[in-house]
């Protein structure tokens, strides 16, 4: 995904494509960032605990943890609710 | 309550989508009469002998076709690279069917979110141009249809003719509509989107404070 995007919105995006374990640049590719504002949206998912290091051979690889469960929880709901209420676009 | 918002956005994509269609297609009328009316003026500058000269040609006319042609130029440039996000959108919620689970739903209206905030200026630049391109257009429309115009300090004496009148009223007539309509569509799809980024606002105060919670 590409386009002006809030920092949140990048946090759900890593955090739901982390739900299987994924390489820094994988992670770059699907999250459409660059190396240097990847690892800073990464290194504060892994210090808030939302993400965990994992190590696979010499590489690391990044897993969501249980409490990004409930931050995509919430961001989903959150989203949702944008199309539940008014205002809407109509012809 | 998943079904209706998701139906809700997926007609709200839908309904955009056909006006930045008809977007396209009446910039792309403003645009060919804009460079039709304007050839026709130049050719009319150039052959002084012309008889014409003395009825229809004017440097107004040539300067609101020439605005037209820009208008309508603009005008379909800024509709297609709306027309690309949205379509690529839509097709994506059609190939999704009518179940759309839960985060592919907020992948879809994140994507539009931020196709949005990318294109809120073309938007509102859009809101102006639809206006200017169905104005030049019906002045276009009205002095096309003249036969014959005298401005003069005694006043203003001029000719209908009555063939041309009738299918380039018509013809004005739909595309100010158009223009008109779209602007105003285009106005109030900004409008609520504008409104939906307000309320992101609210809520990424919610996603700071649980992000927040786990600090240590």
């Amino acid at each position: 995904m590409s386009g002006r995007r809030t920092a949140f919105e990048i946090y759900w995006e890593i955090l739901v494509f982390c739900r299987t374990s994924q390489s820094f640049t994988g992670i770059v590719n699907r999250c459409n960032l660059n190396s240097k504002t990847g690892q800073e949206y990464l290194g504060f998912l892994v210090v808030k605990e939302y993400l965990v290091e994992v190590a696979d051979g010499d590489k690391i690889r990044y897993v969501s943890t249980e409490r990004a469960g409930e931050y995509i929880a919430l961001f989903n709901s959150l989203y949702r609710k944008l199309f539940d209420t008014a205002p809407r676009f109509k012809l | 309550m998943h079904e209706s918002a998701c139906l809700r956005f997926r007609n709200e994509i839908r309904r955009f989508y056909l006006i930045t269609v008809a977007n396209i297609v009446f910039a792309g009328l403003v645009m060919a009469l804009g460079i039709s009316v304007s050839v026709q003026q130049a050719v009319l500058i150039y052959e002084l002998s012309s008889i014409a000269l003395y009825t229809t040609h004017s440097p107004v006319i040539l300067c609101i076709a020439l605005v037209a042609a820009l208008a309508g130029l603009v005008w379909i440039l800024s509709s297609i690279r709306i027309f690309e996000g949205i379509k690529a959108i839509k097709d994506d919620i059609d190939w999704k069917g009518g179940e759309v689970p839960d985060e592919a739903f907020t992948r879809l209206i994140v994507r539009m979110l931020s196709h949005y905030r990318d294109n809120r200026t073309i938007i509102r630049t859009m809101i102006l141009v639809c206006t200017l391109g169905g104005i030049c257009l019906f002045a276009l429309g009205i002095v096309g249809s003249l036969e014959y115009l005298s401005i003069s300090a005694g006043g203003i004496v001029f000719t209908l003719n009555t063939y041309l009148v009738v299918p380039l009223m018509l013809l004005t007539l739909g595309v100010a509509v158009v223009s008109l309509a779209s602007s105003f569509y285009f106005s109030r799809f900004a409008k609520v989107w504008d409104e939906r980024l307000g309320e992101i606002e609210v809520f990424e105060v919610l996603l700071k404070e649980t992000l927040e919670l786990y600090r240590e």
